[in-house]
């Protein structure tokens, strides 16, 4: 068992994090991160409120730019890039690295309008490329016989679950390779939940899922590895059966068992 | 919780709920009960007509037939002339006769009749005796107050005598004019309508004091047809003339000859042309023919500016079902009486074209007066009854073709849409367009906007999106502060201080409007190649315009520094003289870049803060889901945040756009009030606001304009709160496709 590492080695991450620390001002909200994520795996990010898991999340594309006294240090490695270079262009990152947020934002417009989006602001005006795009997303995200017939309408009237995984159509419309996912299903019903769940496991086949929860089942159902972070360390990092059956590190037991979060 | 307290807050929020329903139908209440206000006091304008008989008809005295009537200004002392040659006053009200007053010392020989009258100014008349000579007499009244009440007192005045002339025999017509120091002019038209005998009498005054009366007389052919009906001007100065053949004539008077200056052919349906008059002002002639038809000429330039004037028909008024035979002397304003053949008297008004009043007698009316004022008419019909009127006509010049309309106003070339609600004379035609007013709201509204709007958003924008929270709270509040400063100040800093400071530099006002932009974007380019420097990188983001703010001083200072030199080299020194005689484009010092500029300073704040907080109101997360798909911060703004925020951001345009209209105070100021309809930038207007403002203290309370200008408030709260409704709506449904902000 000693010989089973702590946080388990990536062989050829598709992203990899090397001693990433963050600070909000002055105090520290990642100590030191280090570790790889494999291609088209789901990795999950667990741990109590305020571990770190949605900063990390967020450092991933960048996000954090946009909160005011950020300050990030250490290395992120997306393939050759580096994405902690302050002469990066984000832009084209966050083409590469999208995005789903804990709470569905559909843009006030036409679910159509909502899908390419991405590909619009990109430059693609080319109609038959954009409705392509839009039927590939949306059935991808599993929306497509829902929506199909009310593409013209607002986004602002479909069902919070199909808000959501309109939101991922729209994420992947742009055809990222990677796909973060913060709390995706936190403000869904259990039948939603369950449908973007299967939606997860079906978009492991061509993206790299990396998703923070807060639901361990959630975790335990979706990911092929989980990281549990604590206080803004990572404490442990290893395929989800074996960390949720068999935790290394105390901490990961107390959490998983219930003890605290 | 306990059911007392459960029970208290129950009350409390019935309370609540109560006072929140008084204080907003109040304030709905307040509002529109203001509006009645306003409409109240503008509505008499739209008042009809009417004419009440003052008391009922009774006999004139008895005696020879009578030739004329008159009236004092209070309607209670009237007169009849006689054809004996005496006046015969009488109390009005009892129709008692009071005195009897030989017209002149003529009067009263055995044998001596007046064989006609011609009246001329009010109460003037010029009387033709028997034996061919003519006298110009007037009845001045005055009031008295010796004998503990009021006493009307008469007196006839003789101004002017004329001996006979064999060339002017007894029968024919004439008018008859007072000159200068008891001078007279008389024109007299032969029985046969084929010629005038002008005879003129002067008097002279040597060194000594001794007068000298000299006549000329001359005669004036007429060169086709037979006249039919003429007139002179007060000053003796004009004879106009119609012909059977509908011809018009136009001479001026001289000393010693006449020389015509017009003929025209006035119809050419085959009317004849039966009376003639002047409207007070001397300006505009009335013309009835055969057919009953009464129409009003001028002569006009047609050509523009220096070209000969030509009579032109200017009004068609209603037409009597009778020729018209009489146009009486009328001294208040522009209002027409006109007597048919028929013995009907109708009361018309010149502007307005509108048929005010229609009156008749137990019989045809065979002479009629109006009292100066225009407010009695004395009239004596055929069966020797006297019929005093009251007239009510109560703002006669105005109508809806009046105030939205084109009106051909006298003395002006082409038909006019004018404000000019005094003059220095009480002849004058008074203008009443509202369209030179609501053109100058407008076009003070789009100046200010056109200035303001790009601006206010374009700061709020980049407040709300790009800044820091740092730099938003000292902006913020600093352009809420701007909103602070009276109108009155902005006012009188942009009439007195920058108006002549812009005047100086107009042509570096341009240069600075072409080199800002030119300069921003050169250091646009110079920043994409330092982006990345160590220097450029000192610069936070969201405080990206400190670097423009050194840009922005020097592009001020090169624009004042450089434009002498571009205004010698390209408006050869004078940019003023330049626009007018290139473009005819005069420079006011007060127009509508100053307007742009101060009343732009008025409105920013207001669009700026309702955009912002529109703008700052949209979710984070909308701008978080832009970010995260590759939009860049720009392009966020764009098509994520300014739709989602665009309801807000209408409602501020528009509540911007209402401040602009309804403010006064630096439109007063800072414009010049000059009501013309110029969309030039480099000239002046006048508002609907600023109108009311400037003429409401000179306006008498009740008269026509006092209502108009409550009237042109209605029409300034109609435009603005039609246009807060329709913003309203708009932005309703900008909501129900853009979401909730």
């Amino acid at each position: 068992m000693s010989d089973t590492p702590l946080i388990l080695p990536i062989e050829n991450p598709v992203l990899k994090v090397s001693d990433l620390h963050l600070y909000y001002g002055d105090s520290e909200a990642l100590h030191g991160i280090s570790m790889g994520f494999p291609a088209r795996q789901v990795t999950a990010l667990i741990g109590p409120s305020g571990c770190g898991k949605s900063t990390l999340l967020r450092c991933l594309n960048r996000m954090n730019d946009l909160i005011e006294g950020v300050r990030v240090t250490g290395s992120l490695q997306l393939d050759d890039i580096e994405i902690n270079d302050p002469a990066l262009d984000v832009i084209g990152l966050r083409r590469r690295v999208g995005m789903v947020f804990q709470k569905s934002n559909p843009f006030p417009k036409s679910v159509y309008e909502n899908v390419v989006y991405g590909l619009r602001i990109a430059g693609v005006g080319d109609r038959a490329v954009l409705d392509e795009a839009v039927e590939k997303s949306l059935r991808s995200a599993g929306l497509w016989d829902e929506v199909k017939d009310r593409l013209a309408e607002s986004a602002l009237g479909l069902s919070g679950g199909q808000m959501q995984r309109l939101c991922i159509a729209r994420a992947i419309a742009v055809n990222p390779g990677i796909i973060l996912m913060d709390e995706p299903c936190s403000a869904l019903d259990p039948r939603s939940t369950a449908r973007v769940e299967d939606l997860i496991v079906e978009l492991r086949e061509n993206y790299t899922i990396i998703i923070v929860t807060h639901n361990m089942q959630q975790a335990a159902r979706v990911s092929d590895l989980t990281a549990f972070l604590y206080e803004g360390h990572l404490v442990e990092y290893g395929p989800t059966k074996r960390l949720f059956t068999k935790p290394l590190s105390p901490k990961t037991e107390d959490y998983i068992t219930g003890r605290f979060g | 919780m306990t059911p007392r307290v459960f029970q208290r807050n129950r009350r409390w929020d019935r309370l609540a709920r109560w006072l929140i329903s008084v204080g907003g139908v109040g304030v709905i209440g307040c509002v529109a009960v203001m509006l009645l206000l306003i409409v109240w006091m503008a509505l008499p304008l739209f008042g009809k007509p009417h004419a009440t008989e003052v008391v009922p008809a009774f006999t004139a005295p008895a005696g020879t037939p009578i030739l004329a009537v008159g009236l004092d200004d209070n309607a209670e002392v009237g007169f009849t002339l006689g054809g004996d040659g005496f006046f015969q006053f009488l109390e009005l009200r009892t129709g008692a006769v009071t005195a009897r007053v030989p017209a002149s010392p003529r009067a009263g020989k055995p044998g001596v009749k007046l064989t006609g009258v011609s009246a001329g100014r009010h109460l003037e008349y010029a009387l033709a005796w028997d034996d061919g000579s003519w006298s110009l007499v007037r009845i001045a009244f005055r009031s008295s107050f010796e004998t503990g009440r009021r006493q009307i007192l008469h007196q006839v005045e003789i101004l002017a005598e004329m001996p006979a002339a064999v060339t002017m025999p007894a029968g024919g017509a004439g008018q008859m004019r007072a000159g200068e120091k008891g001078g007279a002019v008389l024109v007299w038209l032969d029985p046969s309508g084929a010629t005038f005998q002008v005879r003129r009498s002067v008097v002279k005054t040597d060194l000594l004091g001794n007068e000298e009366t000299a006549m000329a007389t001359y005669e004036i052919p007429v060169p086709a047809g037979s006249v039919t009906a003429f007139t002179v001007d007060l000053a003796g100065s004009t004879l106009y003339a119609g012909t059977a053949d509908a011809r018009l004539l136009r001479w001026n008077l001289g000393d010693d000859r006449a020389e015509l200056l017009e003929q025209v052919r006035a119809f050419e349906d085959g009317r004849r042309i039966t009376a003639l008059g002047l409207v007070f002002g001397d300006v505009s002639l009335a013309v009835g023919d055969d057919r009953g038809g009464v129409s009003t000429w001028m002569p006009v330039a047609l050509y523009g500016e220096g070209s000969s004037r030509r009579m032109e028909l200017i009004h068609t008024l209603a037409a009597h079902a009778s020729p018209v035979v009489e146009f009486p002397f009328v001294q208040s304003g522009k209002q027409l009486l006109s007597r048919s053949a028929a013995g009907l008297v109708r009361l018309d008004h010149m502007t307005s074209e509108r048929k005010l009043l229609t009156l008749q007698g137990s019989q045809s009316l065979d002479a009629i007066n109006i009292s100066n004022r225009g407010d009695h008419l004395l009239a004596l019909d055929r069966n020797g009854l006297l019929h005093l009127w009251d007239l009510d006509a109560p703002h006669a010049e105005i109508s809806w073709k009046v105030l939205f309309g084109k009106v051909w106003y006298e003395n002006y070339d082409r038909p006019a849409l004018v404000w000019q609600s005094s003059a220095a004379n009480d002849d004058a035609e008074p203008k009443f367009s509202f369209v030179p007013l609501i053109f100058g709201s407008l076009k003070a509204t789009f100046y200010a906007l056109f200035f303001a709007v790009p601006l206010a958003l374009m700061g709020a924008i980049y407040t709300s999106q790009f800044t820091t929270p740092e730099v938003r709270g000292v902006v913020k509040p600093a352009v809420e502060i701007m909103a602070a400063v009276p109108s009155v100040v902005i006012g009188f800093l942009a009439a007195l201080w920058l108006a002549p400071r812009v005047e100086t530099a107009i042509t570096g006002v341009f240069l600075f409007a072409l080199i800002l932009p030119v300069a921003f974007l050169l250091t646009l380019a110079l920043w994409m190649a330092i982006r990345n420097t160590r220097l450029a990188k000192r610069v936070g983001r969201g405080f990206e315009f400190l670097p423009l703010i050194p840009v922005l001083i020097l592009a001020g200072a090169a624009a004042l520094a450089l434009g002498p030199a571009v205004e010698k080299l390209l408006f050869a020194g004078d940019f003023k003289l330049w626009l007018f005689h290139t473009a005819g484009l005069r420079y006011d010092q007060r127009n509508s870049l100053i307007i742009a500029f101060a009343l732009g300073f008025a409105v920013v704040p207001v669009i700026f803060t309702m955009a912002e907080d529109a703008l700052s109101n949209v979710p984070n997360n909308l701008k978080a889901a832009s970010l995260a798909l590759g939009a860049s911060r720009w392009q966020t703004v764009w098509r994520v945040i300014l739709p989602s925020a665009s309801p807000g951001v209408f409602a501020a345009v528009i509540i911007g756009f209402g401040r602009a209209v309804g403010e006064t105070m630096i439109v007063l100021m800072a414009t010049g009030n000059t009501p013309i309809l110029d969309a030039s930038p480099f000239n002046g207007m006048r508002t609907l606001s600023a109108n009311i403002a400037v003429e409401i203290p000179e306006a008498p309370a009740g008269g026509t304009l006092f209502r108009l200008l409550f009237l042109s408030a209605v029409l300034l709260f109609l435009l603005t709160s039609v246009l807060n409704t329709a913003a309203e709506l708009i932005r309703h449904r900008l909501r129900k496709k853009y979401g909730q902000f």
